[in-house]
């Protein structure tokens, strides 16, 4: 509610505004407005573009394979024969449990950094993961095939297989090979790791200070301030930030192809090894045999693109819901 | 505010002098880019182009595949592949030709904790390790095969390349001479669907995998191999010897094909019995070039400079690349004559 005498009728309207405005400020909000209409309009043109180039580019795929391809599971390029289903799990297995793996952590991070760890810790910490952000994926990536996955593959696997193992797809064979669907997750959720928990940390900042003595105030344990306070007012943003990291997973192509060992028909267990649509595309773009392969390569990245498309709506409706929650639909 | 946007400026437009003034003194310079197989062997050439041509040779090791589509699109002056061009690829690189440039040989490379130093394999068995017949270092066939040694009980892991190979090609290649099964199941590709085992991007990808991997075997260029000090197996040939690929081997492998087809595309695999001498995994590796390029000139001296004096044991016996062959030789010459500008 507005205080009285601010009501918005008493605000002049833009029409009133523009006859007693001078006419340079006119011309300038003239050329803003162009401006920024043309890069939004650039914008809705390259997606357009990119998707119309890679719809072209799959045409001779989708009309050999049709929907088949989908479900088709055998990749082997020297016989033409081609099918995306172990690739398409693979992405999925892939990213989505990273972010299982990510978003908790990320969260935790997220908490600590910015409401739980004593102020002398805050800054100095907070900073590093903010850099930590900052550094390119690729980098996060090579230390992950040089360091986490031999990692991985030494200590990691061999114990969650013997504590797992009677659950299939955490059977493992007791080799510790370090090419692996599971790898690749620990990898993907190391990549993500920086760009979500330094969001979530810039989320749980900015909740009001207000808000969170209130609660204090009632009595509220730390615990129950962040359960009741400060998670909820900022959930929308949480989601839009884990979507953001899974859209990052979703797409890595090349730390991914470096340790999940590129090998289709995918098996039951995580510690065997696997591949992805983005990982396949990046490996075989550059020496496709065949142009029915080229083909396939580009039908595998419209693939890719509709899931990210499909991820990208479902995150946007999860987050209007929670802000119609949180402002109780006013 | 405005004198650094000046300052920048300047800054910019000095880095584009330089840049323009590095690029007009070097106006002789030949790109190419492909197998990784040839790549050390380019890189002991380019001193000598450069003293006797004034070439300056830029060549980037990218994978046999990679350099295809580079040629294809003419972002460099030469491809290299250690595979024939498909013939999808022939007709999408638009009048390039194919010439042998170099010959040498694919060994099998394994990581094995307690193998004997010396281990002998044959097609048979090394073809079922890759098509995960024989899963264990300890089986009856690679036993009969290393009589007295000591073999422990370990998974095989079989690793192979997963981009575009030539090595992956000539492996194949092999594979598919010495077991039916591969060659009607598998075939012989740059990219084969490898039924068993992990992948690995490159080379050097693949040699990292297996010495991280006890029990890993995989395939790799000799020249790599031994750089790199990776310990590789004794393959016996078709006269039943166990032998390690060398220079004499090699030799004795291209001796024994003396055919070469008009598109010069060579298969030098498993030679009969004959060749009592000879290393049964070797290839020919070549260049492509478009057949009508602006650098024909540069590109026809530093080919045929490749093809003779590039031969010599100077440069090439170290990595193990074997000297052309006379038929070889006539035919790669008869085509470096049709490039012109």
């Amino acid at each position: 509610m507005l205080p009285p005498g601010m009501e918005a009728a008493s605000v002049p309207g833009a029409a009133a505004l523009g006859q007693t405005r001078r006419v340079g400020d006119r011309v300038g909000d003239g050329i803003l407005h162009g401006l920024t209409a043309l890069a939004a309009l650039i914008g809705v043109a390259i997606v357009f573009a990119i998707v119309w180039r890679v719809a072209d580019g799959a045409w001779p795929a989708v009309k050999l394979f049709r929907l088949h391809f989908l479900w088709a599971r055998e990749w082997n390029a020297p016989l033409n024969k081609f099918g995306a289903r172990d690739l398409i799990v693979g992405t999925v297995v892939t990213s989505f449990g990273a972010m299982l793996l990510a978003a908790p952590l990320s969260i935790a991070i997220g908490l600590f950094l910015s409401e739980l760890a004593p102020p002398a810790i805050r800054g100095p910490v907070g900073t590093l993961v903010e850099m930590l952000a900052a550094v390119p994926s690729v980098v996060v990536g090579l230390w992950g095939i040089f360091v986490l996955a031999p990692f991985d593959a030494q200590h990691v696997q061999p114990f969650l297989g013997s504590a797992l193992g009677w659950i299939p797809i955490f059977a493992h064979g007791q080799d510790k090979v370090e090419s692996t669907v599971f790898t690749a997750m620990i990898v993907l959720t190391m990549m993500v790791i920086p760009i979500t928990s330094s969001i979530c940390r810039e989320l749980f900042i900015g909740v009001p200070t207000e808000l969170e003595e209130a609660s204090i105030g009632l009595g509220a344990t730390r615990w129950e301030m962040v359960r009741t306070v400060v998670v909820p007012t900022v959930r929308g943003g949480v989601v839009a930030a884990v979507i953001l990291g899974l859209g990052r997973a979703l797409g890595e192509a090349i730390a991914v192809s470096q340790v999940i060992g590129n090998f289709i028909p995918l098996k039951l267990s995580i510690f065997e090894p696997g591949d992805t649509l983005a990982s396949r595309v990046a490996g075989q773009y550059q020496g496709a045999i065949t142009n029915v392969q080229i083909a396939s390569l580009i039908y595998l990245a419209l693939i890719l693109l509709v899931i990210t498309f499909i991820t990208n709506v479902a995150a946007q409706r999860v987050v209007k819901r929670f802000e119609f929650q949180r402002t109780g639909g006013a | 505010m405005k004198r650094g946007l000046a300052l920048i400026a300047a800054a910019g437009i000095a880095l584009f002098a330089i840049a323009a003034a590095g690029a007009k003194s070097n106006d002789t310079t030949i790109s190419g880019a492909g197998s990784t197989f040839v790549s050390p062997l380019v890189s002991t050439w380019t001193p000598a182009l450069g003293e006797a041509f004034g070439l300056n040779v830029q060549y980037s090791g990218v994978g046999s595949g990679a350099g295809i589509a580079a040629i294809t699109n003419r972002q460099v002056d030469f491809g290299a592949s250690d595979a024939p061009l498909s013939p999808d690829q022939a007709s999408a690189c638009k009048g390039c030709v194919q010439i042998p440039w170099a010959l040498s040989a694919t060994s099998i490379a394994y990581n094995v904790p307690g193998a004997p130093v010396h281990l002998n394999l044959d097609g048979k068995t090394i073809s079922k390790i890759f098509l995960g017949q024989i899963t264990n270092w300890n089986d009856a066939a690679i036993k009969a095969l290393n009589k007295g040694a000591n073999l422990p009980d370990l998974k095989i892991t079989p690793v192979f390349r997963s981009d575009g190979s030539g090595t992956s090609y000539n492996y194949t290649d092999y594979l598919s001479a010495v077991n039916p099964e591969w060659k009607s199941k598998i075939g012989v590709s740059t990219q084969p669907a490898f039924p068993a085992g992990v992948g690995a991007r490159g080379s050097g990808g693949v040699a990292g995998v297996v010495s991280r991997t006890d029990g890993a075997i995989t395939y790799v260029d000799v020249a790599f191999a031994l750089k790199n000090h990776i310990r590789f197996a004794a393959v016996r040939n078709a006269a039943g010897k166990f032998l390690f690929p060398s220079l004499r081997r090699i030799t004795a492998a291209a001796a024994a094909f003396t055919k070469v087809p008009r598109d010069n595309e060579m298969h030098i695999v498993n030679p009969s019995k004959k060749a009592a001498l000879a290393y049964p995994i070797c290839t020919y590796t070549y260049i492509i070039v478009p057949q009508q390029t602006s650098h024909a000139p540069e590109l026809r001296k530093m080919i045929f400079w490749a093809l003779t004096q590039g031969q010599r044991p100077q440069f090439t016996a170290k990595l193990l690349f074997a000297p052309l062959p006379k038929p070889v030789l006539v035919a790669s010459e008869k085509t470096l004559k049709s490039i012109h500008s």
